[in-house]
């Protein structure tokens, strides 16, 4: 037995919200061929079917790429501050792969360890996370490698798994089950989904790989990146920002924007010294964040295998090739005898 | 609900120009109360803000005993150093902090002490010496050296002669060769060789080294000699921050998180890091 929801049933329930004031968002064709999740102003909008995985992530709707942390106002020898913490407002992200819903899992972590970011968790908090299962992937899709799945339920509040027709409904949460209340019809059908990608590297095998630091794999095959940042920018799980003024003589605001460690300015000191001074260390950064970095101190992978980093790199150089050139170099043995 | 990026309103009380382009600013909170309730540890550092300017990491360079106030240094050279250069008594300037960790003050109780400092490298320092000697009795024979390239380079020279004056204090001045003028009576050479030279007694020793990565690394082996080992030597890394509480992703050498974990390292620590600083 399972509960299950018409594809009709399902876009006038997400019109039911929007006309509530819930903020949603989900995949949409912004224009042709480039479709990213975007706030929604109806369901017609909303893709339930025929797209892989949106060229951005569901972090654009936690972590703005740009977002005032407050507001200053200059009076001669006196400031105003004005606290920008943003208002808890009910939001539904909806038709959410499940290697992004996953990724926010991971990012509650950092956000969250020592100090709290209200900003990350305020909007958390009020997000209900409903994830469509995956029945086809690309050359560039490896969640399997990182222990995600097409029908992984990390961090979604509802899982949607694609029938005939509609979808079979899987409330995980509280949350979700309140937002779904009501809405579904038992049905003995059941959903299959298909295994998705081979397994191409472990994070075990990769981790392992990271311990040689000065690998001449970073000098060599990063030699082609660009520096343009476009990985980490539609990463799910990159999450790096610089915190800057915008104004005037009279005042303005304090913003955390994005940023990304492949930035020649990311890490460089007042004196001119900079620590990752080539793009071979900065593109070791990110894998080393990502695959030891990241799981020593929180215990899980910073990657969630969702291919953007490759979808959307100039120079196809995604972090999956990387992985698998730096996998392959190793004797077999050493990620299995760890 | 707070905002943890949200500075506190300091006061600038005073301006003091230590050379063509080192500054340092005392402030105090705007709200007495916050000023009252305000502690930290010598060691630790704060992100100082000009509105509409941006936003810096400094150590603060007074002592943790001075209640009235806090100090910060600065050397102009970008954005918002240079807009910190126009910063004058009775304006406003941020402030959020402490962060980090600090000198092991406690566990330095009973031992020698050598400080090492180049250049712009003596505020961090200088909130430990005023600390140390705040506390005489606990601690044994002080060394301070402290080189800068030129006579002209040297900031707090004038705090360098009070602490000659203590107890046990021995103060080492030095500037790089070529850098001295006629007028010049402390040594001439690069902080290594002065040091190795000074004969300093290094039993029962704990050393803290700040400056320049190529004074640092040339200082090493000299204390290694000497015979101070590297559970017992201090260095701060002054990694280029945003947020300061572990969030922004930039200060990372390795595994650890600078501006949480660090900024003081000993050198046993570091050694077991990557060369990514």
């Amino acid at each position: 037995m399972s509960e299950t929801i018409t594809q009709q049933a399902l876009r006038a329930l997400v019109d039911e919200w929007i006309g509530a004031g819930t903020k949603v968002a989900g995949p949409s064709y912004v224009k042709k061929d480039l479709c990213q999740y975007v706030p929604l102003t109806s369901s017609a909008e909303l893709l339930l079917e025929g797209f892989i995985h949106p060229r951005n992530s569901v972090k654009d709707f936690f972590f703005p790429r740009h977002e005032k942390i407050y507001e200053y106002t200059l009076k001669g020898h006196e400031v105003e501050l004005a606290d920008m913490t943003p208002a808890s407002t009910p939001q539904v992200i909806v038709a959410a792969r499940p290697c992004d819903t996953a990724a926010v899992a991971i990012l509650d972590a950092v956000f969250n360890w020592g100090e709290k970011d209200e900003f990350y968790t305020q909007r958390r908090e009020a997000a209900t996370i409903v994830a469509l299962a995956c029945v086809t992937h690309d050359s560039h899709c490896f969640c399997t490698s990182v222990g995600i799945g097409p029908d992984a339920e990390k961090g979604a509040d509802v899982m949607l798994l694609p029938l005939d027709g509609g979808f079979e409904v899987r409330c995980l949460t509280e949350k979700g089950k309140t937002l779904f209340a009501g809405r579904t019809q038992p049905s003995d059908k059941t959903a299959v989904i298909p295994e998705g990608p081979k397994v191409k590297v472990s994070p075990e095998q990769v981790r392992a790989a990271l311990e040689d630091y000065d690998n001449p794999l970073w000098k060599t095959a990063t030699l082609r990146c660009l520096s343009c940042g476009a990985c980490s920018f539609t990463c799910p799980t990159c999450h790096c920002f610089d915190i800057v003024d915008e104004g005037n003589a009279h005042g303005g605001c304090r913003a955390k924007n994005w940023d990304s460690c492949q930035l020649c300015m990311f890490t460089k000191h007042a004196s001119g010294h900079n620590p990752r001074n080539v793009q071979g260390q900065r593109q070791r950064q990110r894998t080393q964040h990502k695959f030891r970095i990241y799981p020593d101190k929180f215990g899980e992978v910073l990657c969630t295998g969702c291919g953007n980093c490759a979808r959307n790199c100039p120079v196809s150089l995604g972090i999956l090739g990387t992985l698998v050139e730096l996998c392959a170099e190793m004797p077999k043995t050493v990620g299995e005898s760890k | 609900m707070s905002n943890i990026y949200m500075p506190d309103l300091m006061e600038v009380v005073e301006v003091k120009q230590h050379t063509a382009d080192v500054k340092s600013v005392k402030i105090k909170f705007k709200d007495p109360e916050k000023q009252a309730k305000f502690s930290f540890r010598v060691g630790q550092f704060g992100m100082y803000s000009l509105f509409g300017e941006g936003e810096s990491t400094f150590n603060i360079c007074s002592s943790s005993n001075w209640k009235d106030h806090i100090e910060f240094c600065f050397r102009k050279t970008g954005k918002v150093t240079d807009a910190l250069w126009r910063v004058d008594e009775g304006d406003t300037i941020g402030f959020r902090g402490p962060y980090g960790n600090s000198y092991p003050m406690e566990a330095w109780e009973g031992k020698n002490l050598v400080f090492i400092g180049g250049g712009i490298a003596m505020p961090p320092i200088r909130c430990a010496i005023w600390y140390a000697l705040e506390n005489r009795a606990k601690y044994g024979d002080i060394t301070i050296v402290y080189g800068a390239r030129t006579p002209r380079d040297l900031v707090f020279t004038d705090e360098l002669e009070k602490w000659a004056e203590y107890d046990r204090v021995r103060v080492i001045q030095c500037v790089d060769p070529g850098g001295e003028t006629p007028e010049w009576k402390g040594e001439v050479g690069l902080i290594p060789n002065v040091l190795a030279a000074a004969n300093v007694p290094a039993g029962n020793t704990a050393a803290l080294v700040i400056g320049p990565p190529i004074m640092i690394k040339f200082t090493l082996p000299v204390l290694d000699r000497m015979g101070v080992l590297a559970p017992d030597i201090y260095t701060s890394l002054e990694n280029r921050m945003k947020c300061g509480v572990g969030k922004c992703g930039r200060c990372n050498c390795g595994p650890v998180y600078v501006c949480k974990e660090g900024p003081i390292f000993t050198m046993e620590q570091l050694n077991a890091l990557p060369a990514d600083f």
